[in-house]
């Protein structure tokens, strides 16, 4: 096995050791997502205004439980790199000769085996909460999520690279999550935004996430016919682990 | 044998603070080279340059006989031993994980014995969050330690750790010299000049002297303060052999003199003295 990849595998297994060894890390991390579904829950179905509106909140439970991933995941990772940087680990790391590609890949890496057990409480939880059958939808519901889960933290990633404390890591939450809520399609439908906001829209990687899993779940439609929009999806993940390798300085 | 650093005119300026100014600096192959100097002095600068932690605004360094490059960097810190003078440990994670994560790949019994030299090998287990500084101080070195690196940077090693631990660490890093390896080891501890085989003196981001601990004691002298009964006093200071002390010594009025002190200088008080009072590199 070539040693870069080698230490992208070293970085990873010591992510997932430190998460397993940091149970209160775990647990929040996990259980924040379902107890926000079913807030959400308990919103919509017991608050008498919003279920005049009639929504089809089980067509939106999914969908929004990805958010909620989402939101949770960048959370999380901006922390990670900003954390190791003072810490001293990260200097550490680049003076053994780890790469930044190795660092950065394999910090999404396990996080992203965090994510999984993340994706499947919420998309287990809220099929559950929610009575929803997912039937052949199961697969690609929870691979949309998931997908969206690592792009997050490619994105929080890429952010702690460039920032130097947590200070300047905080500003950026509701920078991207406010305008990210609102565009995604989750809240306003797309095509009822105007021209520039959509085009804001489409450069936050949720919106695909969003139009995958309100495809299958709201508008009956295919997997395959969502499948630009996964693909999409893919491409920001990748261009953002490679963005986030490239900012993390070797040399100060 | 080629010079492991090779340091020419080093700088480095954080805005407006010049933390290195024109520093050079060789390191050969089995020694022991202390980088000495009060806080604030650059050490830390410039044991992070040469670990290519950060690089400098102007100079030439050269490690293991290359030139520094983006392209070589992966590369020559591999040969590096950096020990940062923060823990720089995972303290969730037990001192095993943290020295072969740290290790990159080293087989297990080199962790163990690292581990039992260090006498790390009852703690293994335990996550560093639970263990006293002295013992995070030995993972530190440890981890440092753990690819058996040819050059070893040490930050200030010592810091805050007993005296016993002190003589261990000290012990430990002449082992490793006697084995080869080369060392620049950062302290603001001045008695720890003792054992090192070279000194680098730097204050204010200069260099101020590079020497022998044993050139530097050939500038003792012998500072001779007398107090007359009289209640007056004088100083005299004698360079070391200076057959003239006892002279004078003789030459004193035996019944006006209350009390003589000597003292001889130490290699830690012509330290103080460099640090203090040096303008311009007195280099041996």
């Amino acid at each position: 096995m070539p040693e870069g990849l080698r230490d992208m595998l070293r970085v990873a297994r010591r992510v997932v050791r430190q998460t397993l060894r940091d149970p209160r890390f775990l647990v929040l991390s996990l259980v924040v997502p379902v107890l926000l579904v079913l807030l959400l829950k308990g919103i919509f179905e017991g608050v008498p205004a919003f279920r005049a509106l009639r929504v089809p909140i089980d067509d939106y439970a999914l969908p929004a439980g990805g958010f909620m991933v989402f939101f949770l995941a960048y959370i999380l990772s901006t922390l990670v790199l900003v954390r190791e940087r003072r810490d001293g680990t990260l200097g550490r790391m680049l003076a053994v000769g780890y790469s930044r590609g190795a660092i950065t890949v394999g910090f999404v890496l396990g996080y992203g085996a965090l994510a999984l057990v993340q994706t499947a409480l919420v998309v287990g939880a809220t099929s559950w909460l929610f009575g929803i059958d997912l039937g052949p939808r199961l697969l690609p519901v929870s691979l949309t999520t998931f997908a969206l889960s690592m792009v997050s933290i490619a994105m929080g990633v890429f952010v702690s690279a460039a920032a130097r404390t947590e200070g300047q890591v905080f500003p950026t939450v509701p920078l991207l999550i406010v305008p990210t809520l609102l565009l995604c399609g989750l809240v306003l439908p797309l095509d009822q935004l105007p021209a520039y906001l959509r085009v804001i829209a489409h450069l936050l990687p949720p919106t695909y996430a969003e139009n995958v899993l309100l495809g299958l779940m709201h508008r009956g439609h295919a997997f395959a016919d969502e499948l630009p929009s996964f693909l999409a999806l893919l491409g920001f993940g990748v261009a953002l682990v490679a963005a986030a390798s490239v900012s993390v300085r070797t040399r100060e | 044998m080629d010079a492991l650093v090779r340091a020419r005119g080093l700088g480095r300026a954080f805005g407006r603070v010049r933390a290195l100014q024109q520093v050079d600096l060789d390191l050969r192959p089995g020694e022991i080279v202390g980088l000495v100097g009060p806080s604030g002095a650059g050490k830390t600068t410039l044991v992070r340059t040469l670990a290519l932690l950060q690089h400098p605004d102007e100079g030439t360094l050269e490690l293991f006989g290359r030139a520094v490059r983006p392209a070589n960097l992966g590369e020559l810190r591999r040969r590096i031993g950096y020990m940062p003078q923060s823990y720089a440990l995972y303290e969730e994670l037990s001192a095993r994980t943290n020295v072969a994560f740290f290790g990159r790949g080293v087989s297990a019994q080199r962790v163990d014995r690292l581990l039992a030299f260090l006498g790390l090998s009852e703690r293994a287990d335990s996550a560093v969050a639970t263990m006293s500084g002295g013992m995070k101080q030995r993972v530190s070195l440890a981890c440092a330690l753990a690819a058996e690196p040819q050059l070893l940077l040490l930050d200030e090693p010592t810091a805050g750790i007993d005296p016993v631990l002190r003589g261990r660490f000290w012990h430990e890093f002449r082992r490793l010299r006697d084995d080869g390896a080369s060392l620049l080891v950062s302290t603001h501890q001045i008695d720890e000049a003792v054992h090192c085989d070279r000194l680098l003196i730097v204050r204010a981001g200069r260099r101020i002297a590079d020497l022998t601990p044993e050139a530097l004691l050939r500038r003792a002298g012998t500072t001779v303060h007398v107090e007359y009964a009289d209640g007056t006093s004088e100083q005299r200071r004698f360079e070391a052999d200076d057959a003239g002390l006892l002279d004078w010594l003789r030459g004193l009025d035996r019944d006006r003199v209350r009390r003589i002190d000597v003292r001889n200088d130490t290699l830690e008080s012509l330290i103080v003295d460099l640090m203090t009072t040096a303008a311009e590199a007195p280099d041996a």
